[in-house]
């Protein structure tokens, strides 16, 4: 708890260093290549044209997802998934990767897995406002609900913090843990509703499905962008489970965080 | 006079393990000890004078980058503790520059790490990037540079930043004449200040010119440490008499020195 509380207030004292960090972050990304940060929107391009061709038209044989058509359904679910991924690999590696160039700064280690996050926040919320307005030509326009947006990426945004405060511990002690999160996160791909519909699966599975935290974020971006209803007045239960899990993630990475973080260094 | 450094007891323990599982078993069985202890650091303490400058020398492994780092705080000790009076700042080969950046968004980065304001930075910048000499290459990323190139930049930077306390780590070493000509200069002019300052060279006489004191290191423990004219006199008499030593006896030599090393010693050991 005490732990919790540092970590939080390190937060809000340097988040002024988070933001200008992350744009530097981002710059360190894409230079380089001749189209630079326009990677950022091709390479999600790429990926959702063929995941479509696959699943849309080669598999599902172009079959609706209730009453939404396929390539909608999984557009407005993918968006989110781009920036978990990528900000869950990047900021697993952030404190071992970055910290002999950081190691004697003054700002807290803490900060290092935050401005990694925001370094992909970016590129995401442009990603989402291309989204948004492509939505609007194939048959979802702006509605009511896009107001509860900003509920499900505040919790994103806390929930891949405190992830990020576990794994980028873990995987500094022990690099083989990176290794295993590219295959979880490969694997939550599938079991993630992006790319087909869990509720194609027997009712007793559902529960165990939605275990997984980005199932709720990625549902709850879903609703809002496609105008389905408000996701979490209508699963109370299912937004008590995340926060929960949010809150318990956090206190376990800020206590794993702050235990080791002044040893990492002996780690490397 | 007051201390600027005060180092007591401090040692650093580093383990060696055989294999990876034993790193593995290490950390998660409590109460066992797997792997092979290895003290870097044994038992040194000294203290510092504000305004003094003090060289560190020592052969290689005997824990003079360990002790720079540690006195720069980047690497935590296992024993004993370091107390600084003012902020430090350490100057090594390429230290902490990130390559794909230009030199002028990395100058911008590190003042932004350090905790200055944008309009501080933008003060800063242009006198770094002259006294880098470093022109028309300032908006090339760093990867491109010469390591003469990166040395002469964070050197640059960390001058500027203005530290009470300036730790050198063989940073010149690889800069031209005239740029470490430069840099003496400026480190005179922090002398003056009455800024302290550590340096680590293998040059005895830019030794000779710059420092008031030698703190001597062998393989971990502090040897002698005192002013330099004595100490530096020492050492290179001890340096010949290493030198002349033959392969088998510098074998012995060093061998027992690493068998000191692999345990802990609780008293300051004596050669």
């Amino acid at each position: 708890m005490k732990s919790a509380i540092k970590v939080i207030k390190e937060q809000v004292q340097f988040f002024y260093l988070v933001k200008r960090l992350s744009v530097y972050e981002l710059r360190s990304l894409t230079r380089g290549n001749y189209l630079g940060a326009a990677w950022e929107i091709i390479n999600p391009a790429i990926q959702i044209l063929i995941y479509w061709f696959v699943f849309g038209f080669g598999i599902r044989q172009r079959e609706d997802v209730g009453d939404i058509p396929y390539f909608q359904w999984m557009f407005a679910g993918i968006l989110v998934w781009f920036f978990i991924n990528n900000s869950v690999m990047k900021s697993s590696k952030s404190i071992y990767s970055k910290i002999r160039m950081l190691s004697k700064m003054n700002f807290p280690m803490s900060v290092i897995p935050n401005y990694t996050i925001f370094a992909q926040f970016y590129p995401h919320l442009i990603l989402l406002a291309i989204g948004m307005v492509i939505l609007q030509f194939i048959g979802f326009p702006i509605s009511i609900y896009y107001l509860q947006l900003p509920i499900y990426i505040i919790g994103l945004l806390v929930f891949l913090f405190s992830l990020a405060l576990i794994t980028s511990t873990l995987a500094t002690i022990i690099r083989d843990v990176q290794m295993l999160l590219q295959s979880v996160m490969r694997m939550l791909l599938y079991l993630s509703p992006i790319l087909w519909p869990p509720t194609l699966l027997p009712d007793s599975w559902q529960p165990f499905m939605k275990l997984n935290p980005f199932y709720y974020v990625i549902e709850g971006y879903r609703y809002s962008l496609l105008g389905e209803g408000w996701y979490f007045i209508e699963n109370p239960v299912y937004t008590l489970y995340f926060v929960g899990v949010v809150a318990l993630t956090f206190l376990i990475g800020a206590y794993l965080h702050v235990k080791f973080r002044s040893q990492f260094i002996d780690f490397l | 006079m007051i201390n600027s450094v005060e180092v007591k007891n401090v040692s650093k323990r580093y383990k060696l393990y055989k294999k990876q599982s034993e790193r593995i078993l290490d950390l998660l069985v409590p109460y066992k000890d797997y792997g092979e202890d290895f003290f870097a650091l044994q038992n040194v303490s000294f203290e510092v004078e504000q305004g003094s400058i003090v060289g560190l020398v020592g052969i290689n492994g005997s824990g003079k980058s360990t002790l720079a780092n540690i006195i720069a705080g980047v690497i935590p000790t296992t024993n004993g503790q370091v107390t600084s009076n003012g902020n430090v700042a350490l100057i090594a080969v390429n230290a902490g520059l990130d390559g794909k950046l230009s030199g002028r968004e990395n100058i911008e980065l590190k003042l932004l790490m350090l905790g200055f304001s944008q309009k501080e930075i933008t003060a800063m910048e242009n006198e770094i990037i002259e006294f880098a000499e470093l022109e028309k290459f300032i908006d090339q990323p760093v990867k491109t540079y010469s390591s003469g190139m990166k040395s002469r930049l964070g050197f640059s930077i960390s001058v500027r930043v203005n530290p009470d306390i300036l730790i050198v780590d063989e940073a010149l070493s690889v800069g031209d004449k005239a740029f470490s000509e430069k840099s003496l200069d400026k480190m005179m002019e922090f002398k003056e200040k009455g800024k302290t300052m550590f340096f680590v060279s293998h040059s005895i006489s830019q030794m000779r010119r710059f420092c008031d004191q030698i703190l001597w290191l062998e393989f971990g423990v502090v040897k002698e440490y005192g002013a330099t004219k004595e100490v530096l006199s020492k050492y290179e008499s001890f340096l010949e008499e290493y030198k002349a030593l033959s392969k088998t006896d510098k074998k012995k030599y060093r061998t027992r020195a690493l068998n000191r090393q692999s345990k802990k010693n609780e008293e300051p050991a004596v050669l």
